[in-house]
């Protein structure tokens, strides 16, 4: 059977809706970058002008940058960190039988179903008790907790639709577990531990509760955002800031878009169907 | 199962070494042990001293450690408690059958109606989910405040006299933007399953006369409820334990449980109760989400 | 193809390594575009810290001690002096701190603070001394716990043009029915609380009785319905004042200063019954880091420039008694101020220093209150 989409006759009314839910969807974001040029502190409509000059100021503003950095520092090494961690744990409960392992899963998957303020308040218990002064890395801590489900649970299918018997043909012709795992195994989940590294990097990027509760002098993006919103002098600097990521994830998911059509066509030009 | 290759020569038979060697379980758990470490310290451990003080009472800056039921007992009695859950529940399960009403004819149209580009409706749909979930947020307050977009709009059509004052800092303004801030998580769920869907299925009812709102009704909504599930639980729980949102459009009447265990942990001071919320919080999401699935499952039964 | 079918082949474990490669250049490039902001933020040796309110995290309120390091301190930022303290309690360490004087005692008596030296600041001499001798303040070796930094007044900001006064002008605004619904509180107990007990007739020396208590709070109660907001953020209750939203709330000098800016007819009220008076300043943690960065952060902010910026900018008073010299009368009446602090001290209440059980009584109460209960 032709896995095709089935239904050829267009639904006009399906259309429109369509149409206006991507609009009520972007509107709201979109006032972001619009507010980015309005001419004064107060994000009031109608606009008060227009300028670039929170740009310019955006430059110049440390505290924004360091903000944005240690997002991306701790982005970084928390998606590393989950992603490498939930391939052991993925590896290990599809090509071993492991007793308790549905417990053990439920248990790993259990901050998807916990309010994150319940992990934060539990975690900064935790921390206190032990003594353990706030710090970008006991943020990174609580992100990595949050995370860790999240790359599980994206790498679980792929390591179970994978092919054991090319586990085993690549032990039959003599390669070791390591040198098994590296040529055989990783190309072939080499695409969820991408979308897990994506995925847990955009979660902690955006972490707001978790962080809320776990950070100390350095503070990250979301934490920055929060203390412009309530005082706002350098606030449309934040949005300016805002609007460059967006446009730079825009740009980012397209190019990553485009080059894999592009290797796919030419994968296609030389076999083709 | 798979079979362990043979043991060449020369490795030991005997003794732990060789236990290891066969023994499935050992092997994986010891793999593992890494995430199973952080498992422990990140989620078991905060969780039991969590449990542990909500059994504690504050004591001027420290705690009575003697245990208790008192936090407990305040959570039944006194009816700030239980009508901050509820209305937390409410509030949730409001935006989120909201949000998967509007979203599932997206996810239809995208599954079904989209012949080609699929990935770029998909992206376009989840790309506004990239900036701050705060900024997010606060771009509501602009839309529905005093002077914003629509109050504007509707003054300057001449449909109101005057700016409408329930739009913003009220629970109304919290479920509406609960729903747009989440969308994303019931668009992909619900996607995914609509079009994991086996479209043979359907031209079968065709073919076998049934019209298009029985072919929805008999296939492809039971088909789609796993999505529909998993949609509902992962918008479902977060929101309840959400607090930016309330705190900032909320306003008097919209507060959260979110918030008060939030205040526990601030300025009223007593660790031990926000404890005890958190634990009453889990449990009460636990037993809703069991209830749900009860639900779906009928659901499912009776539409099948 | 379809890049869902692409995705297919994924599943079915028949990715070339050719189009594994493209994905993780597509990656890459993605990742490339971070770190040049990355790089920005890591150039930071030890910075002394400060754990200040939303709004003084501005390098204006740091000249000398920019000059000194060449950048501006580490800032976090709270919420409000409670939720500091409980921070700070749970292990989370500064240098320096921004209380107000009514939390001395009790930060005081937390341990988690120091008394300052205050030799090691320059500006030490121009401070002004009623600011300095609060009650409380002096440590056991006579040096003062709290380093005063900027002081005003809490009360209403009313609009001239839409709220119709009967009389004098006093804390009854925020209570009038006539205004449901179009009245702002603060979303902190602090400075909401002492003015309902203004508003209650309740002496500031009682205020810790039961009966106190329950009178504040049937205050507050009876007042609720008429509060569109509970807030302490001053943008969104100047956004309020200025549309209209908000016809009178209960705010700091600061935002009838830049309203008044913006052309808003408001008016900082002189209640009767009269305003509330706040001190705040800085404190020094027992465990600083960096001390000495620490006495640069303190002594930069009681410089003259920071005063400058401080009365000119937000409209609040500075302990630098020099810093008000740059500013004629007129401008100061007209924020509120005078050059003389205590003239304004004397004319309104000050806040009491409030021992722990009763701060954490009162916010509970206070909370309970605004949820409607």
């Amino acid at each position: 059977m032709k896995s095709g989409t089935y239904i050829k006759r267009p639904n006009r009314a399906l259309q429109i809706y369509a149409c206006v839910f991507l609009f009520v969807l972007y509107l709201p974001v979109l006032f972001i970058p619009l507010f980015s040029f309005n001419d004064s502190i107060y994000v009031r409509f109608p606009m008060q002008g227009l300028t670039t000059r929170w740009y310019v100021d955006l430059w110049s503003r440390d505290t924004v940058w360091a903000a944005l950095g240690n997002s991306v520092t701790v982005g970084i090494w928390v998606s590393v960190i989950s992603t490498g961690l939930g391939v052991v744990a993925a590896r290990a409960i599809t090509r071993y039988r492991i007793p308790g392992q549905s417990a053990i899963l439920t248990f790993a998957l259990l901050p998807l179903i916990v309010p994150g303020i319940i992990f934060g308040v539990a975690l900064l218990v935790l921390l206190s008790r032990l003594g353990i002064p706030l710090s970008l890395y006991t943020v990174g801590l609580g992100h990595l907790i949050i995370c860790l489900p999240f790359a599980i649970a994206t790498l679980l299918p792929r390591f179970e639709g994978f092919e054991r018997s090319l586990d085993e043909a690549s032990a039959d012709l003599g390669e070791n577990g390591w040198w098994t795992f590296w040529r055989v195994t990783f190309p072939m989940v080499a695409p969820g531990i991408l979308a897990s590294l994506l995925l847990t990097f955009t979660i902690s990027f955006d972490e707001f509760i978790m962080t809320f509760f776990l950070s100390g002098t350095d503070t990250t993006l979301p934490i920055y955002i929060w203390s412009q919103l309530r005082f706002p002098q350098q606030f449309p600097v934040v949005l300016a800031m805002s609007s460059v990521i967006l446009a730079l994830s825009f740009v980012m998911v397209f190019v990553a878009l485009w080059i894999g059509r592009m290797g796919v066509a030419r994968e296609y030009a030389d076999d083709p169907q | 199962m798979v079979t362990v290759p043979d043991v060449p020569l020369g490795r030991p038979r005997k003794g732990f070494a060789a236990w290891f060697r066969r023994s499935e379980a050992a092997q994986g758990l010891a793999l593992m042990s890494p995430t199973l470490l952080v498992l422990l310290i990140g989620i078991a451990v905060p969780l039991v001293i969590l449990i542990t003080m909500g059994f504690w009472t504050r004591e001027g800056f420290g705690f009575d450690t003697t245990p208790t039921l008192d936090n407990y007992a305040r959570i039944g009695a006194e009816p700030i408690f239980v009508t901050f859950l509820a209305r937390s529940f409410m509030v949730s399960g409001i935006a989120t059958l909201v949000t998967i009403l509007l979203c599932y004819p997206m996810a239809y149209y995208v599954a079904f109606h989209v012949h080609r580009n699929k990935m770029l409706w998909i992206v376009l749909m989840t790309l506004p989910f990239w900036t701050s979930y705060l900024l997010r947020v606060f771009a509501w307050r602009v839309v529905l405040g005093y002077e914003g977009v629509v109050n504007s709009a509707f003054l300057s059509l001449g449909w109101i006299e005057a700016p409408l004052e329930f739009l913003l800092y009220s629970q109304t303004a919290v479920i509406i933007t609960l729903t747009h801030a989440w969308a994303a998580f019931a668009i992909l769920p619900l996607y995914v399953s609509l079009e994991k869907i086996d479209k043979s299925l359907l031209e079968a009812a065709t073919d076998l006369g049934d019209g298009p709102v029985r072919r929805f009704l008999r296939i492809t909504l039971p088909l789609s409820m796993p999505g529909v599930v998993a949609a509902f639980f992962l918008i479902f729980i977060p929101t309840t334990g959400d607090f930016i949102t309330p705190a900032l459009l909320g306003g008097p009447d919209g507060m959260m449980i979110g918030n008060l265990i939030q205040l526990q942990f601030g300025p009223v001071n007593n660790w031990p109760m926000g404890a005890a919320l958190s634990i009453v919080l889990m449990l009460w999401i636990g037993a809703l989400g069991l209830v749900f699935l009860f639900l779906t499952r009928l659901a499912k039964r009776r539409l099948a | 193809m379809d890049v869902l079918d692409h995705l297919d082949a994924v599943k079915r474990g028949t990715l070339s390594r050719r189009a594994f490669q493209r994905s993780l250049l597509g990656f890459g490039i993605g990742a490339l575009a971070t770190p040049f902001a990355a790089g920005r933020g890591m150039a930071q040796q030890a910075q002394g810290s400060i754990f200040t309110w939303g709004g003084y995290d501005l390098p204006e309120f740091y000249p000398s001690y920019i000059a000194a390091n060449g950048a501006p301190p580490d800032f976090a930022v709270f919420d409000g002096t409670e939720s500091a303290l409980t921070r700070m309690r749970s292990g989370f360490v500064v240098d320096v701190a921004h209380p107000c004087s009514s939390d001395v005692m009790r930060w005081a008596a937390s341990g988690l603070f120091q008394p300052i030296d205050t030799s090691r600041l320059s500006n030490w001499g121009d401070v002004i001394p009623e600011l300095v001798n609060l009650e409380g303040n002096k440590a056991d070796n006579g040096m003062p716990w709290l380093a005063p930094f900027d002081w005003g007044s809490t009360s209403v900001t009313y609009r001239t043009d839409l709220v119709e006064l009967e009389g004098e002008e006093s804390w009854d605004i925020l209570w009038d029915a006539r205004y449901g619904g179009k009245i702002g509180m603060f979303g902190s107990g602090g400075d909401a609380w002492w003015s309902a007990a203004i508003k209650a007739g309740v002496p500031f020396d009682q205020i810790h009785t039961d009966a106190a208590f329950d009178a504040i709070a049937a205050v507050l109660r009876e007042q609720r319905p008429l509060v569109r907001v509970y807030t302490d953020d001053t943008a969104t209750i100047g956004q309020a004042l200025s549309s209209g939203e908000l016809v009178a709330a209960m705010t700091w000098n600061s935002t009838a200063v830049e309203l008044q800016a913006e052309d808003i007819p408001v008016k900082f009220a002189k209640p009767k019954e009269g305003a509330l008076t706040w001190v705040c300043g800085l404190m020094l943690h027992r465990d600083a880091p960096n001390p000495d960065r620490a006495y640069e952060i303190i002594d930069a902010m009681l410089s003259v420039d920071a005063g400058k910026f401080m009365i000119g900018a937000y409209g609040y008073g500075h302990s630098n008694s020099k810093a008000f010299e740059a500013f004629t009368t007129e401008e100061l009446e007209a924020t509120g101020l005078s050059a003389t602090p205590s003239d304004i001290l004397g004319a309104g209440h000050f806040s009491t220093p409030q021992n722990q059980e009763w701060e954490s009584r009162m916010n509970e109460t206070y909370e309970m209150i605004k949820a409607g209960f």
